[in-house]
């Protein structure tokens, strides 16, 4: 097996990824995949082995800068020889290239590629990307290159990695790309209007039954892919039950409110709790609900993706207050879910009545719920994985 | 009776916003949360047209997201300071974010930082990543802003065509969700003739320049519109 250098990945994959396979990093616009395909490169050069990239999107020299961005040292790699570059990209753009292989026209690549597979036997290929061949290319005809280049991966043990991003091709060649391959790791956006967090999933692995799990991440310089645990935020009107909710939902919680005397020597009134459900993990902010706690709620709420706005069904009173809320933790701008709680009482409205008097627009889910006897609180976190998921 | 009303934004051009008058609401300007294409021969004033809607918007405290491809952002802060209008302003007070698509070709290296990133006109995947982080600074400062991707031409210049079209599709459906506003330019005759009628099915709006006269092919809530339009030290202005 060999290691991919993503955090958790290989955990998702059984171990790693078998020598001599394919693995495509497939991209919505917007996400940063090309750091996925380097590192894995990066991680494995250093381990020994040899490899080369495959451009067509940037110059050699761009990504050896960007190599040296992450912190990577590729350089001396090149200097040893156990690492090239097949470049697709420089006469494209007028500019002279010193790489092993370089080519002027599209219809080398398929050509150019192979001999470079079998110039790595046991080593790593990245190809970034194959968006950009499909166009030169075609369709199905691109498909057929990666099927021969697979297959000589095959023969030469040689692992190779696709870099692809995901415009809006045609439904069937991309069912068609992405079965040609071993593997599918889909890096996905989390969206409410803009970008708010990028997260990778298994799609499939022809060596493992992957886990169908969320890893959420970012990229930064130095450092390439990082995974961190998401935050997600649990707030709404004082006594509606977030504390509550925010046990119900956790496997560990803590509220700061009854261990501010103890553990915690201010009086920051919040509950925190741990989320392990189905395969994602995320830590819980819960935030107090009056008034004279607001100030917190900005320092909370940074940097979550996804809320929980928890409301008391039979209090419409308080609605006003929690849409207040909604905009003083910045939840507009992450994926959220109504809890509609205490709908056992008497004069509970309905979630349709609650939309209403609310006007919450129709994509935000509302999910009715008794949080005291653990009624919807599944329901609740399979609507936020739905939405975070995407589909 | 339903009303459609459509919201407007201020154009930034003098005598624009007259001339797309709304007949019922007297309301002008370029409809908010669309995508614009201004298209024409070389030479004629389209990306003259970018500074002032950008300029326009800055100084409504509307936030601009810039996509450069033409020209770096050094050309960027000449070009609008001949006109008189500074950028340094803007840039401080995080007004603006600057995608530079361009200096990177030429072997800049520039230092990026919080609003402006550098990127690569033969790299889509990475205009769209740091077009990501650019809206999401932005929106965070106004939910309503203007995104300006000035020119089309250079990323034909360097990439497949159809590649574009998918680029610009992605773009346009990213500026439409954040809630911005978009303006696109594009050379005349620079991409197959398949290709400008598939860009002018992608946008809401279609203006033209010609030199001499501004057409508005196609806007939502306004028919054509034909007017006479010069070039003046203070930018475009519709006779």
């Amino acid at each position: 097996m060999k290691k991919t250098h993503i955090p958790k990945l290989d955990d998702l994959l059984g171990g790693g990824v078998p020598a001599g396979s394919s693995i495509m990093f497939c991209a919505n616009p917007g996400v940063d995949c090309e750091a996925f395909g380097y590192q894995m490169l990066n991680g494995l050069v250093k381990e020994g082995e040899r490899g080369f990239i495959f451009t067509n999107v940037a110059e050699p020299d761009s990504i050896i800068y960007e190599f040296d961005s992450y912190g990577w040292d590729i350089v001396s790699a090149i200097e040893n020889e156990n690492v090239f570059f097949v470049d697709g990209s420089s006469s494209f753009i007028g500019a002279p290239s010193n790489a092993k292989y370089s080519f002027t026209d599209y219809s080398e690549t398929e050509d150019v590629v192979l001999k470079a597979i079998n110039d790595i036997p046991d080593g790593i290929a990245v190809i970034n990307n194959l968006s950009t061949i499909i166009d030169y290319m075609g369709d199905l005809e691109t498909v057929e290159i990666v099927k021969k280049w697979n297959k000589a991966a095959k023969e030469n043990n040689t692992t190779i990695i696709y870099i692809f991003t995901e415009w809006d091709y045609e439904d069937s060649m991309v069912k068609k790309l992405k079965s040609s391959v071993d593997c599918v790791v889909e890096l996905k956006t989390i969206e409410e209007r803009v970008i708010v967090g990028q997260g990778f999933m298994v799609a499939g692995a022809s060596w493992t039954e992957p886990l169908d799990t969320m890893i959420l991440f970012f990229v930064i310089q130095p450092g390439g892919v990082k995974v961190y645990i998401p935050k997600i935020l649990v707030t709404g009107p004082y006594n509606a039950g977030k504390s509550s909710f925010v046990k119900a939902i956790s496997t560990k919680s803590v509220s700061v409110d009854r261990k501010a005397v103890g553990a915690f020597p201010t009086t920051i009134a919040m509950d925190i709790g741990h989320l392990d459900y189905k395969g994602f993990f995320a830590d819980i902010f819960g935030t107090p609900g009056q008034e004279r706690f607001d100030l917190i709620l900005d320092v909370l709420s940074k940097e979550a993706v996804g809320a929980f706005i928890i409301i008391d069904s039979t209090a419409p009173q308080t609605f006003a207050r929690a849409k207040e809320m909604i905009r003083k933790t910045r939840a507009e701008a992450i994926p959220k879910i109504i809890v509609a709680n205490k709908q056992d009482l008497e004069g509970a409205l309905s979630p349709d009545e609650i939309r209403d008097k609310m006007k919450l627009s129709k994509d935000i889910p509302i999910v009715p719920a008794v949080i005291t006897e653990g009624k919807g609180t599944q329901e609740c976190l399979d609507a936020l994985l739905k939405l975070l998921y995407g589909d | 009776m339903v009303i459609n009303l459509i919201l407007r934004i201020q154009s930034g051009i003098p005598g624009l916003d007259q001339i797309t008058a709304d007949s019922k609401t007297g309301m002008g300007g370029i409809p908010e949360n669309t995508a614009t294409l201004v298209y024409g021969p070389p030479k004629v004033g389209k990306s003259i047209f970018c500074y002032q809607f950008m300029h326009g918007g800055l100084s409504l405290d509307e936030p601009c997201l810039y996509v450069l491809t033409d020209y770096g952002i050094k050309q960027l802060q000449q070009n609008t300071s001949d006109f008189g209008w500074e950028l340094d302003n803007y840039i401080e007070k995080e007004m603006l974010y600057i995608v530079d698509a361009i200096s990177s070709i030429s072997g800049t290296k520039i230092i990026n930082t919080e609003n402006f990133s550098s990127s690569s006109v033969h790299n889509p995947t990475d205009i769209m990543v740091k077009l990501g982080v650019g809206t999401r600074y932005i929106s965070q400062r106004s939910p309503r802003f203007r995104s300006i991707l000035d020119s089309l031409t250079t990323l034909f210049a360097f990439n497949q065509e159809l590649l574009i079209v998918r680029v610009l599709t992605a773009y346009i459906m990213r500026i439409r969700e954040a809630g911005g506003t978009a303006l696109i330019t594009y050379t005349e005759g620079s991409a197959d003739v398949k290709v400008e009628t598939m860009l002018k099915a992608v946008v809401d709006n279609v203006i033209k320049l010609d030199g001499e006269y501004l057409t508005i092919e196609a806007m939502v809530g306004c028919g054509q519109k034909k007017a006479p339009y010069k070039i003046t030290n203070e930018g475009i202005i519709i006779e």
